[in-house]
């Protein structure tokens, strides 16, 4: 098995572990309970100029980048 | 009146989560409101006895429901660049003129609802003197019957263009494709977990014009594995944002980013962000150490003339270090429709911080301050 497959399997039993640790039981909700979920601060996304701004410094600065989303072009930042 | 401002309250939340894409059984409504916000980024880097980039950034974002089944958003930003960069590592003396430049970039996405899924196409520019980019993406999301679950899928393509305003001759190239598969799930009431998987592969001119000596592959492929995981605290009040992305390349760089950003509710109005971010990072393969050829000196490394390796870069960005991120973030609910909010972050990289192997030696730590001020408005 490759190197990123084997991660991947990794990933997933973090996965599993986060939630476990948490003391999260995987407790799916019903539609009335989710005003939790709707907060602001709950979406994956956040602030979106927020996360365009620092994604692009982090790209420039470092080689990783990445993973977000789809759809980015590159620059030419030093 | 409390009770009622409480209840209100509550069904405002509620109904929020009843349209929030991959929360509710209605899953793919589009949004209710629209919102417009403009920022403003202040950036600045630097190294021991060196002031590097200064980035001045304004920036725009709309989002705009387009009746019950649509939706367009995009966002367009300005970069005022200026100072210097070295040419190799972290030498000073080797170091760019000053210089300026300007980036103009944005981008635009329409996407369709229906009950269950929901697809969309975007397209994106950005444009420097010696570089330009456009690329355009597909994305599409399918929620479970109940709701709590979302597959989404979506497709990338990139295509550069790379100049250099030190050679008017180069005119090269670069066509980068990018396809990614995730999952959210809701995974009680209080969590919501993701996992996304994306693999890149580029093919083209992937040296840096401004590096000496700096030639590298003209293929690299990415894989990137990202988990996200966010909690409320009902006792607290807070939500606890995290996140940990793996990333390797075919340049042979492993990357680890872990991320955690806790969102403080006070009274009513306000939001306290403390946030940390540590990232590592191996080097690549053609990276070398800052050891320059006794007899010719810097930037070439011992034997760099008698027997040329394929590929080299003497780029930090390329070495192995670790990087910490500290930040603090202000958010205040002006009124219902209006927010503003205040950002401050500074960064650190440095050789000896990289965590699992041995950092780079010889290099100098590099620093970065980036704040960020913003307003939006719901309409």
């Amino acid at each position: 098995m490759s190197r990123p497959l084997r991660f991947v399997r990794s990933a997933f039993a973090a996965l599993l572990a986060a939630g476990a640790c948490s003391g999260c039981a995987f407790n799916p909700p019903q539609p009335w309970e989710k005003g939790n979920l709707a907060r602001q601060e709950m979406t994956m996304g956040g602030d979106p100029l927020d996360q365009r701004f620092v994604q692009h410094i982090y790209g420039s600065k470092e080689n990783a980048s990445g993973g977000y989303g789809v759809g980015g072009g590159g620059c030419g930042c030093n | 009146m409390a009770a009622t401002e409480r209840s209100d309250r509550a069904g405002a939340i509620i109904a929020a989560a009843l349209a929030l894409p991959g929360v509710c059984a209605h899953a793919e409504n589009a949004p209710e409101h629209g919102v417009v916000a403009v920022k403003y980024l202040h950036y600045q880097d630097s190294q021991p006895g060196l002031q590097r980039i200064r980035v001045e950034a304004p920036s725009l974002y709309v989002l705009a429901p387009l009746g019950s089944r649509w939706s367009v958003e995009g966002s367009a930003v300005y970069d005022s660049v200026s100072g210097a960069t070295p040419r190799y590592h972290t030498a000073i003396s080797g170091a760019t003129p000053h210089m300026t430049e300007e980036r103009k970039a944005g981008d635009v996405k329409v996407t369709r609802y229906n009950e269950r899924s929901s697809f969309g196409v975007g397209v994106s520019h950005s444009s420097e003197r010696d570089y330009k980019s456009t690329a355009g993406s597909f994305e599409a999301g399918f929620t479970s019957d109940d709701g709590n679950r979302t597959w989404n899928f979506g497709l990338g393509y990139a295509s550069d263009t790379i100049g250099s305003t030190n050679d008017a001759t180069l005119h090269e190239s670069r066509r980068t494709a990018e396809a990614q598969v995730g999952v959210t799930q809701a995974w009680s009431a209080n969590d919501l977990f993701q996992l996304n998987l994306t693999y890149v592969g580029g093919r083209g001119y992937f040296s840096d014009p401004y590096k000496e000596p700096d030639i590298r592959p003209r293929k690299r492929d990415e894989a990137i594995v990202l988990v996200r995981w966010n909690h409320y605290f009902d006792g607290a009040g807070a939500t606890l944002r995290s996140a940990y992305r793996f990333y390797r390349d075919s340049f042979r760089i492993n990357a680890h980013t872990l991320g955690a950003e806790w969102v403080q509710q006070v009274g009513s109005m306000v939001t306290v962000t403390p946030s940390v971010r540590l990232y590592t990072q191996s080097a690549a393969s053609f990276y070398f150490d800052p050891v320059y050829d006794p007899d010719v000196g810097a930037p070439y490394p011992p034997g760099y003339f008698t027997n040329p390796p394929q590929y080299i870069s003497p780029d930090q960005r390329l070495s192995a270090f670790g990087a910490v991120t500290v930040g603090l973030k202000l958010g205040v609910q002006i009124t219902p429709d209006w927010t503003t909010d205040l950002k401050a972050e500074h960064y650190e990289q440095r050789g000896s911080w990289r965590v699992g192997g041995t950092g780079s030696p010889g290099l100098d730590p590099f620093r970065a301050t980036f704040v960020q001020v913003g307003v939006a408005k719901r309409f």
